[in-house]
C-alpha cells in the first residue's frame, strides 16, 4: 500500500508514510490516512517521503490540505526523509515557509 | 423468448431445403423471406433488410460466399448475422464461408434445436451490438458537442487572456499544448509609463479548473497594470483573489516581471517558478538568475504574503527567459528528467543569445527520444530592446479608456491632495489618484498621457525634492541600479516632508484644461542654474522635463524648483 500511517507509543507523534509516486493518484489514500487520527493538541505530524520517488504539484495540494485540516499555521507537520529531487520542489514552492522539513 | 418480428431471408436452390427450413422458422414465429440464388438473395436483402441470413453454399447464379460478401458490405454499420448451410464440415469450405463473412454454420440435416440454438445466440451477439453502436453514436455525438464548446470557450478565453504585446517580434514563446486549457498562463501587458509587465503563470492541474483560475488572474493583471500599479501590488491582489476562490490544494505558481523602459531595470517576483534567467548576450553568459523566493499565489492570506521584488539592471540585447517546471520535468526513455543540471549547463556554452530557445527546444526533444509532442513545455523569451519597450500599445489605450465614462461633458471643479511622508512610505499615490480623475472627469481615454504627466512632476518631487537624490548618477555604469537602490532606501527612511497637488479643471470649447500644481517640501534646486541645463539635455535625467514640454502647453517651475505648474489641454 502506497500510504500508511502509525502513532508513536506515547502517542504524541502520528507518521504518515508514502511510498512510490506521490502524485494524484494517492489522494484519496493519503487523506485516509490523517483524517482517520483524532488531532489532539500537542499532536505532531511527520509526512515521511523516505521511499517517495516522486512528487507533482497535485502533491504539494494534498499537504495544503493536511495542513488546513489539522489547524492552518497552527499545524505542527514536518516533511521527512525528504530525496533531493523532493527537497529541491519543496524549495521551489517555498514550502519551509509552511511546514518543517527534516 | 423468441421475438416474433424478425424476419429472416434464407438462400437455397434446393426447394426442399428451403420448404424445411422455411417450416420450422415459421412455427417458431419468425417472419421468413426467400431467394432461390446468391444473386436474388442480395437483391432480397437490399428490399427486405431481413434480421437473419441462412445461406447455402453452392447456388447458380452467385454462390454462398459472394452473395454473402455482398450482403455484408451491404448491410454496413448493422450487424445482420449469416449462418452458412454447409453438407459437410470440411475445412476448406468452412475458412472459406468465415472468409467471405459468415457468422457461424448450420450443418445438414437441420435440427430444430440446433437452428434455435445458433439463431439465439446470434441475435443476443446482435443486440450486444446494436447497444455498443448506439452508445458509441451517442457518444460520438456528446464529444462533437463538447468539442464545439470546447472550442468555442478556447476562442473566448484566448480572447480575454491574451493580448498583442505578444506579438511583438522581441517576444518568443511556446506554450504548453497538453491540454486545451493548459494549466500554464502567459500574460503580457504595457505599462502606461513604458515598459512591459509579463506573468508566467502555472497552475496545479490543467483543464478547465485552472482556465477558470486564469480569467480572474488576467483581469486583474491587465487592469492594474493599465492603471499604473506596480508589479508587488499586482501579485498581491492576485494573491487576495485567488485565495477566496481557489480551492485549498489549487494553487498558482508565478513569475511576475516588471520591464521599465525609463529605468532600464527590471523587477521580478518568483514564487514557485523555475529560475527566472537574464542572459548576457555579448558575454554570453547568465547574468543574473532570479530563483523562487515566495510561495505559490493563493495560499496565504495578506498578512503572510510577501510581495518584495528582485531588481536587476538591464543592458540592451539581454535576453530574459522563464519556463514552466515542466521543461525541467520533461521525461526521457527510461523516466529520468531533463532536470536543473542539463537545463544549466546548456546556459553555461556561451551560445550565441539568439540561438538558446531553439536549442533548448531542440534538446528537449532529442531528451525525450521519440516523436511525441513536447508535452507541458512553457518557454518564454524576451529581449531587451529598450525602443520597442517604449511603444504606445492599442490595448493599453483601450483598458484606460474603460476605466472611465468616455461621455462626461468637460465640467468644473477641482481638488487637493496632501500627500505626508508615512503615506509617501507605504503607498503610491499615482494609480488611485489617476483613477478618480478618470471617474471623474473621463478624459476620453487619454489615462496613458495622464499618467505619463503625473509620474514625471510626482517622481521629480519625491526624488530631487524630498528625496535629494542626484540625476547625473544615472549616467554611471550601473547607475540606474544605485540610483534606484538609493530611492529605496531613502524612502523607507523618510520621516518627514509633504507633496501637495493642487488641481483645477475648467471646461473650453471641445475639451477642457487641467491646471496642476505639484509642490514639495524639500530643498529643491536652482531654477535659474538648472533649468537651461536641463530643457537642453536629452538624456536620461531631462528627459522628463522634455515629455512634460510635449504634453502640457506650459510648464512653470516655481518657489526654487520645489513647484512645477503645468496645463494640460484636452479635447
Amino acid at each position: 500500500m502506497p500510504v500508511s500511517s502509525s502513532v508513536s507509543p506515547d502517542g504524541k507523534e502520528v507518521t504518515v508514510h508514502v511510498s512510490g509516486r506521490f502524485d494524484f493518484a494517492a489522494q484519496n489514500e493519503f487523506r485516509d490516512a490523517y483524517h482517520g487520527v483524532k488531532a489532539e493538541d500537542g499532536v505532531r505530524f511527520v509526512v515521511d517521503l523516505s521511499r517517495a520517488s516522486y512528487m507533482d504539484s497535485s502533491a504539494l495540494g494534498m499537504l495544503l490540505m493536511m495542513r488546513e485540516y489539522l489547524g492552518g499555521d497552527s499545524a505542527d507537520i514536518t516533511l521527512s526523509h525528504c530525496s533531493e529531487e523532493i527537497t529541491n520542489i519543496l524549495n521551489v514552492a517555498n514550502f519551509q515557509s509552511l511546514f518543517k522539513i527534516a | 423468448m423468441s421475438t416474433p418480428t424478425l424476419t429472416v431471408l434464407v438462400a437455397d436452390d434446393d426447394t426442399t431445403n428451403r420448404l424445411l427450413l422455411e417450416a420450422i422458422l415459421e412455427q417458431e414465429g419468425y417472419g421468413v423471406i426467400h431467394a432461390e440464388d446468391g444473386r436474388e438473395a442480395v437483391e432480397a436483402f437490399a428490399q427486405y433488410h431481413p434480421d437473419l441470413v441462412l445461406m447455402d453454399v453452392r447456388m447458380p447464379e452467385m454462390d454462398g460466399y459472394e452473395a454473402t460478401r455482398q450482403i455484408k458490405a451491404l448491410s454496413g454499420d448493422t450487424f445482420v448475422p449469416v449462418i452458412f448451410l454447409t453438407a459437410n464440415s470440411d475445412l476448406e469450405s468452412m475458412v472459406r464461408s468465415i472468409d467471405s463473412g459468415g457468422d457461424d454454420f448450420l450443418p445438414k440435416p437441420y435440427n430444430r434445436i440446433q437452428l434455435q440454438t445458433r439463431i439465439n445466440a446470434l441475435m443476443r451477439i446482435r443486440e450486444l451490438y446494436n447497444t455498443v453502436h448506439s452508445q458509441r453514436d451517442e457518444l460520438r455525438q456528446h464529444q462533437k458537442r463538447l468539442e464545439r464548446e470546447r472550442q468555442l470557450a478556447k476562442r473566448l478565453f484566448n480572447n480575454i487572456v491574451h493580448t498583442d504585446v505578444l506579438d511583438r517580434p522581441n517576444i518568443r514563446y511556446r506554450l504548453s499544448p497538453m491540454s486545451l486549457f493548459s494549466g500554464d498562463i502567459l500574460l503580457a501587458a504595457a505599462k502606461p509609463s513604458g515598459g512591459l509587465h509579463l506573468l508566467l503563470g502555472d497552475f496545479t492541474g490543467h483543464g478547465l479548473a485552472a482556465a477558470t483560475g486564469a480569467l480572474p488572474v488576467s483581469s486583474i493583471f491587465y487592469g492594474m497594470t493599465a492603471k499604473g500599479y506596480a508589479i508587488a501590488e499586482i501579485v498581491a491582489e492576485i494573491n487576495a483573489r485567488l485565495l477566496t476562490i481557489l480551492p485549498v490544494d489549487m494553487f498558482l505558481a508565478a513569475c511576475v516581471v516588471d520591464l521599465d523602459a525609463s529605468s532600464q531595470t527590471l523587477s521580478v517576483w518568483n514564487g514557485g517558478m523555475p529560475p527566472f534567467l537574464i542572459y548576457d548576450a555579448e558575454r554570453r553568459q547568465v547574468r543574473q538568475r532570479v530563483a523562487s523566493t515566495h510561495l505559490p499565489l493563493g495560499i496565504v492570506a495578506d498578512e503572510k504574503f510577501e510581495s518584495r521584488v528582485e531588481m536587476a539592471t538591464l543592458r540592451s540585447g539581454d535576453r530574459l527567459f522563464f519556463c514552466s517546471d515542466g521543461v525541467l520535468e520533461t521525461p526521457g526513455p527510461q523516466g529520468e528528467r531533463f532536470g536543473n543540471a542539463r537545463f544549466d549547463a546548456l546556459f553555461a556554452e556561451e551560445l550565441p543569445a539568439e540561438d538558446l530557445f531553439d536549442e533548448l527546444l531542440h534538446r528537449l526533444q532529442t531528451f525525450q527520444a521519440d516523436t511525441r509532442q513536447l508535452d507541458d513545455v512553457t518557454l518564454v523569451e524576451v529581449v531587451y530592446d529598450q525602443q520597442l519597450l517604449e511603444l504606445g500599445d492599442a490595448t493599453l489605450a483601450a483598458e484606460g479608456g474603460r476605466g472611465g465614462r468616455a461621455d462626461i461633458p468637460p465640467t468644473s471643479w477641482a481638488l487637493d491632495f496632501v500627500l505626508e511622508a508615512d503615506m509617501l512610505r507605504h503607498v503610491d499615490p499615482l494609480p488611485p489618484l489617476i483613477q478618480t480623475l478618470v471617474d471623474l472627469q473621463g478624459f476620453r481615454g487619454r489615462r496613458q498621457q495622464l499618467y505619463t504627466i503625473f509620474s514625471e512632476l510626482y517622481s521629480n518631487a519625491l526624488e530631487h525634492g524630498l528625496l535629494g537624490l542626484d540625476s547625473s548618477l544615472k549616467d554611471q555604469p550601473n547607475g540606474f541600479a544605485r540610483y534606484y537602490q538609493q530611492r529605496d532606501q531613502r524612502l523607507s527612511a523618510l520621516a518627514e516632508g509633504e507633496i501637495r497637488i493642487h488641481l483645477r479643471h475648467r471646461p473650453e470649447a471641445g475639451g477642457g484644461c487641467l491646471q496642476i500644481r505639484v509642490e514639495d517640501t524639500g530643498s529643491g534646486f536652482d531654477t535659474e542654474r538648472v533649468l537651461p541645463s536641463l530643457s537642453d539635455n536629452l538624456g536620461k535625467a531631462g528627459r522628463g522635463i522634455q515629455l512634460l514640454r510635449s504634453l502640457c502647453e506650459q510648464v512653470h517651475f516655481t518657489d526654487n524648483g520645489n513647484g512645477v505648474e503645468v496645463h494640460y489641454r484636452w479635447g
